[in-house]
This record gives C-alpha cells, structure tokens and sequence, in this order.
C-alpha cells in the first residue's frame, strides 16, 4: 500500500475481450472450429521485426468459413533473411480451394521459393531470376505430390488437383523492390491513402468477379514481375484476395482503416488482429506482410 | 439432403464470439506506434466514435469511418430459379417444388454466412415467363410465392429472354448497392418438351449463353418428367451441367433432390466466392443422370 497522504494507484482490471475489430457490418459471430489439418496448421500466424534498416509485420488468419466448419486454413507466409546481400525476402501464396491439400501446397511454395531467392543470392550473379524461383516452387508441389501418392511418374497436372496455390514473392534490399507473382494474390504500395497496384493488377470491379486463377504448379507462363522504389512515406503489402476482395482497390472503408493504420508499423500482434477484421459477406483467409522501408 | 449446422454458430450476428463481457470501448489507437520509421501521420490514428455511426459493440475506434459513396460494401452471387409453371406440373410435381423453395429458404436463412452472400430469384414459365420473386436476400421472413400449373403452353424462349433482360439490370442494382457481384448461377427445371418452334428458344437460348453477354449465367439444366434428354442437355452452360431424371423414378421425389441439390450447391458456391471461381459448385443429384451435352 501508499504511504500516508498519498493517493493510492487507480486499480484497472486487465481486459482481453475485446471483440474483433469490425469495417462496416460485422460478419456472424461464430466460435472457431480446430482445423484437423495434417500436418499442424495454425488457425493464425503472426510475425515481425526489423531487420536492414526495414520494418516488416506479417500475418495470415484462417477465414471465417473455414473456422465455421474445422476447414485448415490455406493461406500461408514466409519470411527470409539473406545476411550477405542485406535482402528482406518475403512470400505469400493462397492455396486453391478446390485442391485437395492447397494448405500444403501453399507452406511449400512460400518455404521453397524464399529458399530458392536465397540460393540465388548466394551465387552473388546479381539479378534474380523469377523464372528459376517459381519453378523450384512448383517443382517443390510436384515432389510433394509424387511422395504422397507413391507415384514417382506423376505431374504437374496431378500435382495441380491436389497442391495448387497462387505465389507471390518480394525481395526487398534498401528501398529497392522487386515482386513477381503467378496468380491473382497481389502487391500494393501504398502512400498515404493511395494503393498502387505493383503484380496482380486487382480484378475490375466494374464488371463482374470471377474468371479462374493462375496457379502453381500448372502456370500457364512465366511469373509477372515488377520493380518499385520503396520511399520512406510508402509501405509494401503483400497480400491474398481475401484481403483484396475486401480492399477492393483500397477506395472504400477497408483501405481507409488500413491505409490509417499502417501509417507506422503496428504491434505484432495488433496487426493480425487487423487483418483479421469483422466484415459481412468476407470469410476467406486473409495474408498480408507489409514492410515499411529504411527512414531517411 | 439439410445443410446440419454446427453447433458453434450463434443466433444473430454479435459481437465478440467467446468473450462473454462486451468490449469495452477503446479509446486508444489499436496501434501503438513502435519505432516509427515514418513520419506520424497528420490525423490522430484513434479516434471518437460518432455517435450512431458504430455496431452497437464494436469498438469505437473504427467507428469515426464513414464509408465513402460508390465504395464496395460487400460480394454477392445472384441465383435464379427457372421453374415449369405447366400443366403437366400439376399436383405432386409442383407442390415438390414449393416445398423444396421453402426448404431452401429456411436452410439458407439459418447459415449464418451464406444468407448473406446469395441473392435468390425466382422466374417461371408456362405460356409467359413471369418474374415471381425479384432477386431477394433468403431470410426467415422473406414471403415466397406459391407456385401453381397455369396456362397450356411450356415457353423455353420466354424463360430465356426473361432472363436476358432480367439478369443485367439485377446486376447493375446490386453494383449500385456497392456489392462486388459474382457470376450469376440459373437452376432450369422442365417436365416436358418446349410447346414453340427449335428456332425460336435455340435464338433466346443463345442470346442468353453469348460470350459477348457480359453477366450471361451459368445455366444448370434438370429435366423431370417427359422432358427431352436432347432439349435439357442443349440448355446447360457445360456439359457437367445437364441432369436427367433416371428411367421410371417419380418426378416429385425427383423434383425434392433437385431442390436438396439447389441447397447444397447455393452453400457450397458461397462457400468458394472469394476464389474467383468461374465455375459453379454442384454434384449430381439422387435419381438423375448427367447428361454428356455438347456446347451449343
């Protein structure tokens, strides 16, 4: 207790029960089914730190539907530190609902196309080839599927019903990036309020949503690459379309809420607790890294 | 043939699944900065809620957003039921089929994430094509109409161009709502032969199914009944899409597993909208064949 004459501290009870953090309707409250996934798969996953003067948060959480029924969640992120170089190496992927083990398929493609980024690092030749790092990635799927289903003669067809995932990679060093992506997860700079399509040019919301996606390890053609400058006001995201979707090219509430909360880099933990938002009629899993670059 | 629904759904769409004690209102920014790398923004990051602008729990820092106009305020798939209003419907055919509507419409209202992602209508034809539900959200109160045989003719083309003319404004209201709107599904059911000339129908027909057709639907074609195999197979989308009732079943208990299948691809549909899915969730039902029909 307080010595005499002094006040004593105001007692505050700790509260966690915070409810989600909700944009425009909130979706159905419902309680989150474990997902019997083999192997574990995490309903969310939540890292960040600085590292070569960037700032990086990173999160993916299991949607909404998919903790409705137990489903894994499919999504998945890597992070990768390439020391020598002073590269931030970054993946997202979205498994493709309709393959069987895409949750696999997408912690593979983000795991093996960092480590591939590395490997070519290491080499010190320079420029990476995105070409060689998306098939490694879907070599990787390839593999996988030949291993599980005992047969050493199947291919990217096969591996395609069971494995395929959308991939997006970004390997950032100082304030030059460089994206590429297969499929329809895409990247943004986003400054201020303004988000700027970098791969995965957002569908056009003018018409209507839907048209099939690009995935490894059945690409139809090399990955789409792109190269920004990272300014000091600016912030990379990485993302799925179950942020996208939402977002919708960032002109709405989503990506005011976004673009005012990311104007400096969140707790770790809070920034999971943003993405992972309340919002009617969006239940997928949603990935999102976002690196803020080196201060001038 | 019912959707079970888990147990972990809650009625209603509050707040805060697992945390018995409404949140408190937050008056701090979610974010507390950590070594901003970039300068803080102009405006505070939290900020009051204005009164009546927040769900009732939510935490009062998102609440200050006011969604901008023309912003997307959620995604939608529009489902139309094109059912036989003939003669030959009469008696158990056609009470079968009032009963599946109902059916669905309860099943969909009790989910708590489909209801509202599915817009439901619902178009028959007997002589004349009539509109008897305009798209509607499939909730417990919504009123549905009580299907009965009227008129001596059965025009397909009527169906077709009630459709054509009915789908485009349908998707112009709910983009004007702000829904981001997904490609629309029709479920086609006739117990017998179009009583017009080929010509006519075959034109309405493919005016619906014209690529040029910007929001032209999924067709799902079911025959029951003294329906054309030949006819129903040239009505569907794909070839995948063009159902049969089996030899010698009863239309009526056929008509029930048409519309159990209705329910189940409308939730399994929903389920994958965020994939950007081309195709339609949907599984043959009991007591049909699918019909290996060439695209027309």
């Amino acid at each position: 207790m307080t010595a005499a004459g002094r006040s004593a501290p105001v007692r505050r009870r700790v509260r966690l029960a915070r409810g989600p953090v909700t944009i425009g309707e909130p979706a159905a409250a419902i309680e989150a089914r474990l997902a019997a996934a083999e192997p574990y798969r995490p309903d969310t996953i939540a890292d960040g730190g600085t590292a070569f003067g960037l700032t990086v948060r990173a999160a993916s959480v299991r949607g909404l539907y998919k903790r409705y029924t137990g489903g894994p969640r499919q999504d998945d992120i890597c992070l990768r530190l390439h020391a020598d170089s002073e590269t931030l190496i970054a993946a997202v992927a979205d498994g493709v609902s309709g393959a069987s083990r895409s949750d696999l398929g997408a912690a593979l493609a983000v795991r093996y196309s960092t480590a591939a980024v590395a490997r070519q690092l290491d080499s010190g030749t320079g420029g990476i080839d995105w070409g060689g790092v998306f098939e490694q990635a879907a070599w990787a799927l390839v593999e996988e599927h030949r291993r599980a289903c005992g047969d050493a003669g199947a291919g990217v067809e096969e591996a395609s019903w069971s494995l395929a995932t959308t991939l997006l990679v970004a390997a950032v060093r100082g304030s030059d990036v460089e994206v590429a992506a297969v499929g329809d997860s895409p990247a943004f700079l986003l400054t201020g309020r303004v988000y700027d399509a970098v791969v995965a040019e957002p569908e056009r919301f003018d018409g209507l949503v839907g048209g099939g996606v690009d995935a490894l390890p059945r690409s139809p053609g090399p990955p789409s690459v792109s190269t920004r400058s990272l300014d000091s006001g600016s912030v990379l995201l990485l993302c799925t379309d179950g942020l996208a979707m939402p977002l919708a090219g960032g002109d709405g509430e989503v990506g005011a809420t976004l673009a005012r909360e990311l104007s400096r880099p969140p707790d770790v933990v809070d920034f999971a607790r943003l993405l992972d938002f309340s919002r009617s009629t969006y239940d997928d899993d949603r990935s999102l890294v976002a690196v803020w670059g080196p201060a001038r | 043939m019912k959707i079970k629904l888990p147990s972990n759904m809650r009625a209603g769409a509050s707040m805060g699944a697992g945390a018995p004690d409404p949140p408190e209102p937050v008056t701090t920014p979610l974010a507390a900065p950590v070594a901003p790398m970039v300068p803080p923004p102009v405006a505070a990051a939290g900020v009051e809620p204005e009164s009546g602008s927040a769900p009732a729990s939510g935490p009062a820092l998102w609440a200050g957003e006011q969604a901008p106009a023309g912003s997307v305020i959620g995604q939608v798939l529009p489902m139309y039921f094109v059912g036989d209003e003939s003669h030959s419907m009469a008696g158990e055919p056609i009470a079968a089929v009032n009963q599946g509507l109902i059916d669905l419409r309860d099943e969909v209202a009790k989910h708590p994430l489909i209801g509202k992602k599915v817009r439901f209508g619902i178009i028959t034809f007997a002589e004349t094509a009539q509109t008897r539900l305009e798209l509607s959200e499939l909730s417990e109160e919504l009123a549905l109409p009580t299907l009965a045989p009227r008129g001596r003719g059965t025009s397909y083309a009527s169906a077709f161009e009630a459709l054509r003319q009915t789908i485009p404004a349908d998707v112009a209201l709910l983009k004007g709502n702000g829904y981001q709107v997904h490609r629309p599904s029709v479920f086609f059911l006739s117990d017998g032969l179009p009583t017009e000339k080929a010509d006519k129908w075959k034109q309405r027909l493919a005016e619906l199914k014209d690529p040029s057709f910007r929001e032209r639907p999924n067709i799902l074609a079911f025959g029951v009944g003294e329906a054309d195999p030949a006819v129903i197979g040239q009505l569907a989308s794909s070839p995948r899409y063009g159902f049969m009732m089996t030899t010698g079943a009863s239309t009526a208990g056929a008509i029930a597993e048409f519309a159990a299948s209705m329910l189940n691809s409308m939730v399994a549909s929903a389920e994958r909208l965020d994939r950007g899915e081309q195709t339609i969730e949907f599984e043959k039902p009991e007591g049909f064949v699918q019909l290996d029909a060439p695209l027309v």
